[in-house]
């Protein structure tokens, strides 16, 4: 077996012309030179040929080995994307567990008020009792003292009642919110009663804040979903605008307004009068880890929480707008049961 | 003859020249440091089998993703021994398979098929 030659036609050629002119040596001076030189030509051609595809050969696996390079680089980007998802999802885990405890301690702030009422009416009138009691024993009792005590009666049992109540009122929309927080299960629940409680959840901030609070929902949306997320989704907004929204001692209006344009889901837009977003920020603002605060201990990842649970559990959509007239409008679209 | 079996490398292609049925077949990549070290022995068998092929059906399958210039110089060269032998008698079909999505490879087809006017040339567009 000979050995394997790429252009052994081409030489084959080669020799049968070098033949051919050998052959040709009678022949007049101007067709040997004719001849001779379209062999020369050829010749060079095929030289040329051999060359080209040694060098394109050279290239080919140059590109060949850049290629392998190229698929272990993008195999390493994917890992580390992978990792950095895994790392991004822990943080998220992290946040909303934070933001669990930033609940938890407003809880706390907020019961507090109508228990000390509470305790200090209960104190005063054990107090009163205890007098009133000195003076029926020492048979020393006046009619006006009795009807003191009975105005004593009176108002500090109101006041109990009506603080006690308020607790009690407190601790059952904490409750609500909070199993919904840490659970993500599905019920029925009606939306402006569920926005209420929501609401009176993040009363402490809200109060410390000064803005006013409108909401304007149409009673009677029954939603079959995960209210939980739409009670974190809320509370961000609002912790977004508590801290982002406002200058110091500036004071606004935060607003929720709920419409039913079409059977089967339900628009809600949550807006602030504050200072409005930056136009560059804007369409980063749902991306994680963006944030202007994170010297003062932004995550960057409320309003990411936001997106993930809209277009997730809620099966939505949202949108951030900052009109000229300034504020921030988000627009969350959902169905009533995703 | 005995049928030219040969398992693909990283730089080339798999050989299956099942000689007793007809079929022949390359696949894979072709871009080997030494062309003669691999198509040395495809041009053995293949001059050999073609030269006793006369009146046979030979189906010829290319199922190539990428090829260097060597590659395709030999590709060449043999496709000029196929139209020969198939103007000497022998029916030959070249199926040309490329990816669907792969235009290079289908235009490396039409360009090969341009010089033969014996052989059934096919492109086979695979997805």
């Amino acid at each position: 077996m000979s050995s394997f030659n790429l252009f052994d036609a081409e030489e084959k050629s080669l020799e049968q012309a070098e033949d051919l002119r050998r052959r040709l040596e009678q022949a007049p001076g101007p067709v040997r030179d004719g001849i001779a030189s379209l062999i020369e030509a050829y010749s060079r051609s095929v030289r040329e040929q051999r060359r080209l595809v040694r060098v394109s050969d050279r290239l080919q696996a140059q590109l060949a080995s850049v290629n392998q390079e190229l698929g272990k680089r993008k195999a390493e980007a994917e890992d580390a994307l992978e990792s950095l998802k895994a790392a991004q999802e822990s943080l998220v885990q992290a946040e909303k567990l934070a933001s669990l405890g930033a609940l938890v301690g407003g809880v706390a702030h907020e019961i507090n008020t109508p228990v000390g009422i509470a305790l200090s009416c209960a104190s005063h009138l054990a107090d009163s009792t205890a007098a009133i009691a000195k003076l029926f024993e020492a048979d020393d009792i006046s009619v006006d003292d009795f009807e003191r005590f009975m105005a004593t009666v009176k108002d500090t049992t109101g006041l109990i009642l009506s603080n006690v109540e308020r607790a009690a009122e407190l601790i059952r929309s904490f409750k609500q919110v909070a199993v919904d927080r840490t659970s993500s299960e599905r019920r029925r629940f009606d939306l402006a009663a569920y926005i209420r409680e929501t609401l009176a959840s993040l009363g402490p901030h809200l109060r410390q804040a000064g803005h006013a609070v409108r909401l304007a929902c149409p009673d009677g949306i029954v939603m079959d979903s995960y209210p939980g997320a739409l009670s974190q989704v809320l509370g961000n907004f609002i912790m977004n605008s508590l801290v982002h929204g406002f200058d110091p001692g500036q004071l606004g209006t935060l607003s929720i307004t709920v419409e039913q344009e079409e059977a089967g889901s339900v628009r809600l837009v949550y807006a602030d009068d504050g200072k409005g977003v930056p136009e560059d920020h804007l369409g980063r603002i749902f991306d994680p880890f963006f944030t202007t605060r994170r010297g003062s201990g932004g995550s960057g990842l409320g309003l990411h929480i936001v997106y993930n649970l809209v277009t997730g559990p809620l099966g939505g959509s949202v949108a951030a707008e900052s009109p000229e007239g300034g504020g921030t409008v988000f627009t969350l679209s959902m169905p009533l049961s995703p | 003859m005995d049928n030219l079996k040969i398992a693909a490398t990283e730089r080339s292609p798999a050989v299956d020249f099942d000689f007793a049925a007809g079929r022949l077949s390359l696949k894979g990549e072709s871009y080997p440091e030494d062309a003669s070290a691999v198509f040395g022995p495809i041009f053995a068998a293949l001059e050999a089998f073609l030269g006793a092929a006369r009146g046979r059906e030979v189906t010829f399958d290319f199922d190539l993703t990428y090829f260097n210039s060597s590659s395709a110089k030999a590709l060449m060269n043999m496709f000029q021994m196929l139209d020969q032998s198939a103007d000497a008698g022998c029916r030959l079909t070249v199926n040309w398979f490329y990816a669907a999505d792969d235009d290079t490879m289908k235009e490396f087809g039409e360009d090969f098929c341009e010089d033969l006017s014996h052989v059934t040339f096919n492109l086979v567009s695979v997805e």
